[in-house]
């Protein structure tokens, strides 16, 4: 179960499947996460690390809805890699402000009016990291050597890599930013994020079915009682839910190059439904699985333990719920017009 | 890849065909409310009532959208019917008259009905003239339909009919009723068969209605007695025996559709236009609910789709019905939580209905916990 509109070639999504199922099976999860090198110049030979960038600069040209399968193949695995920060967020930034893509590992940020940022994904790992930052009334896109920052390593709770970092602007080479790149950011951000939730939301269904089905006691399966059919009913209920509103909000971005007036409502909406549904997955994937699954032995928190650090980034389920909230009163007695436009 | 079926269909744009309609029957309400023709209902469907505002629909084209002009319908699909019967909903419209023959019986007919009962009883749907009622629950049958006891005997040219059904909309201003009734005994190790449909006139010698009150007064439902009914065999729908297959084959239609995300729009709307106003504080809880109306109506949406393609859709249709019916009871909730005797008295009243239709919700069409295990079913856990 893939965030996709089904168009997405399926041999490709085989490959993805393997690459990644391949890679899992050598490198258990740690919750210390670098960025291997190796494997990372494997997906490029593979033509899955710039997936969604033009031909002509050496990307593969593939859509959102590809890159989507890509993404969610890797979470599926556990696999943690900056495929989404470096194609989809950075890359994506440069070439929207017209300027060069080379072979670097990147990824990209907006730095505040002290040239400071915090909890940047995967920045002490990346070669370059996309800055953007105003200056003189204007939003300026730097293309910036990770040697040239002051980087603070951090981690989110599942060990990938957030750091703090720091620059003095003025010192940089930018070139100005086009209209709306900003708010284009702002949204594929939050919508990678949903994405990847939803792929945890599957996979921890998926796990919880399993577990329910070989797992006996009081001298039957799991799977036999009603209570744990409805705890697993809800979870998938919730898990699709967060899957049809992503699903949405992508088919929209897509149709308009994420110019549709109602990209920002729609992303807002998939980031409320996924946040929501996340709590509810994980509560009753947990309880299904007794106390095995909340062990570090168990592979269960390697898809709870995501759904939830990634419901938190790029903005808190408050955070979008207030989004959702703010769009319904500003639509005031056209609450209707808004949802369906 | 993962091992579990996909639940619920992709969603995909709306045609711009489609989109036209929507703003053609938007234009259409804002008239009708301006003019005072209504003002939105909470639970429409089921409550409002209106033989005058059904027959402007009719007018309009707007009624059997979806039944093929030699039986005086409109040959259009199924989701010109959705994109319809969406924005009525939203808008609080009062539909109840129609609903039951627009959503149920014409579909139904079209299926397995005879030509003779496709010539008797479609224009008349159309037109919206022609109001029927669903006799399928009974006294301590609850979900469990196969238990029915109202039992069907094969008489000379037709069959005599001696049961009670309960929760029957609308039944006290309907002409027909059509009825699910047992015409051979219940075979322990084939619950489902031996069941069969028939057309019952609301008027027939030894028939008998009386009102089941909701909790707040109202009267919609009805508790419909049948004394030796005699139905005559030109007025047994589908096969003999076939009744449970005719009767499960279009629970997608009526578990996905808009009414089960939207029964208390009207609620959430005013709610929103409050807050807006400064009337009532923000509450970011309202755009949990939003999202997740949002979200089920792309859901429905999705399996309105499918439908229309003529896939399965059970199962997608039961999600649908599980997170749309709670998620209409929560909008309830919630507005219920944000009124006080400072509140307008409009408003209250339309919060107040919310709160008491709310138990319906998750009810009526199956309830979310008989729904939950056909899901569980399709996840392979029973």
């Amino acid at each position: 179960m893939t965030i996709t509109t089904g168009q997405v070639d399926q041999d490709l999504v085989t490959l993805m499947n393997d690459v990644f199922g391949d890679y899992a099976e050598h490198h258990p999860t740690s919750t210390d996460t670098t960025l291997d090198r190796e494997f990372w110049r494997r997906l490029d030979d593979l033509g899955l690390i710039r997936l969604t960038g033009p031909e002509e600069s050496g990307g593969s040209g593939a859509d959102w809805h590809t890159a989507a399968e890509l993404l969610s193949a890797a979470v599926r695995h556990a696999v943690r890699v900056p495929l989404a920060e470096h194609d989809l967020l950075a890359c994506a930034v440069l070439d929207d402000a017209g300027l060069p893509v080379d072979d670097a590992a990147r990824t990209v940020t907006v730095l505040d009016e002290h040239g400071t940022a915090t909890r940047v994904p995967w920045a002490s790992t990346s070669d370059k990291v996309v800055t953007v930052f105003e200056s003189g009334g204007k939003w300026l896109v730097a293309d910036v050597p990770v040697g040239d920052l002051d980087v603070t390593p951090g981690a989110n709770p599942l060990g990938e890599p957030r750091d703090d970092i720091a620059v003095d602007v003025n010192t940089l080479a930018a070139t100005e930013a086009p209209d709306g790149l900003i708010e284009r950011l702002r949204l594929k951000s939050a919508l990678v994020r949903a994405i990847q939730v939803c792929a945890a939301l599957d996979k921890t269904l998926e796990l919880t079915v399993q577990h329910a089905s070989v797992r006996t006691q009081f001298g039957r399966s799991l799977s036999r009682f009603q209570a744990v059919q409805h705890l697993i009913a809800d979870m998938a209920a919730e898990a699709a839910l967060a899957r049809t509103s992503t699903e949405a909000a992508l088919t929209a971005a897509v149709a308009t190059d994420w110019a549709g007036a109602n990209v920002p409502f729609l992303v807002a909406t998939a980031r409320s439904c996924t946040g929501h549904g996340a709590s509810v997955v994980v509560r009753n994937a947990h309880q299904v699985h007794g106390a095995i699954g909340t062990t570090r032995e168990h592979q269960l928190h390697h898809f709870t333990r995501p759904a939830l650090t990634w419901r938190a980034e790029f903005g808190s389920v408050q955070h979008w719920d207030d989004q959702v909230a703010q769009a319904a009163l500003s639509a005031r007695d056209d609450l209707w017009g808004l949802i369906t436009r | 890849m993962s091992t579990l079926p996909r639940l619920v269909p992709p969603c995909s744009p709306e045609a711009p065909e489609l989109r036209a309609l929507r703003e053609e029957v938007r234009e259409f309400l804002d008239d009708q409310r301006a003019a005072g023709a209504f003002t939105p209902h909470v639970d429409c469907w089921i409550s409002a009532w209106d033989e005058e505002f059904t027959a402007a629909l009719a007018i309009r084209g707007w009624l059997g959208l979806t039944v093929p002009e030699e039986y005086g319908g409109h040959g259009k699909s199924f989701l010109h019917r959705y994109v319809v019967t969406e924005e009525l909903l939203a808008a609080g419209a009062p539909v109840a008259a129609h609903w039951v023959g627009d959503r149920q019986i014409a579909p139904s007919l079209l299926k397995y009905g005879t030509e003779g009962q496709r010539h008797a009883f479609l224009p008349g749907i159309v037109r919206g003239e022609r109001f029927f009622a669903i006799g399928m629950s009974e006294p301590d049958s609850g979900s469990d339909l196969a238990s029915a006891r109202t039992r069907a005997v094969r008489v000379e040219d037709g069959w005599r009919i001696t049961g009670t059904k309960v929760w029957t909309s609308g039944a006290h201003r309907s002409h027909a009723l059509m009825l699910l009734a047992r015409t051979s005994p219940v075979d322990p190790e084939h619950r489902h068969a031996g069941l069969s449909q028939f057309i019952v006139d609301l008027d027939s010698p030894g028939l008998t209605i009386s009102p089941i009150h909701w909790m707040n007064g109202e009267h919609h439902f009805n508790e419909v007695s049948l004394d030796e009914v005699f139905v005559p065999d030109d007025r047994v729908f589908g096969e003999i025996g076939n009744g449970w297959k005719q009767v499960t084959s279009e629970l997608g239609f009526e578990r996905s559709g808009p009414e089960r995300t939207l029964s208390t729009f009207p609620v959430l709307a005013g709610l929103a236009d409050r807050m807006g106003r400064g009337e009532l504080p923000a509450d970011p809880a309202l755009g949990r609910l939003v999202a997740r109306i949002t979200g089920a109506r792309q859901m429905s949406a999705a399996v309105a789709g499918q439908l229309q393609r003529h896939l399965p859709a059970d199962v997608a249709a039961a999600v649908v019905k599980v997170l749309g019916t709670t998620t209409e009871g929560d909008i309830a909730d919630l507005a219920d939580l944000h009124c006080d005797d400072t509140t307008d008295p409009g408003f209250r009243d339309l919060v107040q209905t919310a709160v008491d239709h709310r138990p319906g919700f998750t009810i009526r069409g199956g309830t979310n916990e008989i729904l939950r295990g056909v899901i569980a079913r399709e996840l392979g856990l029973r």
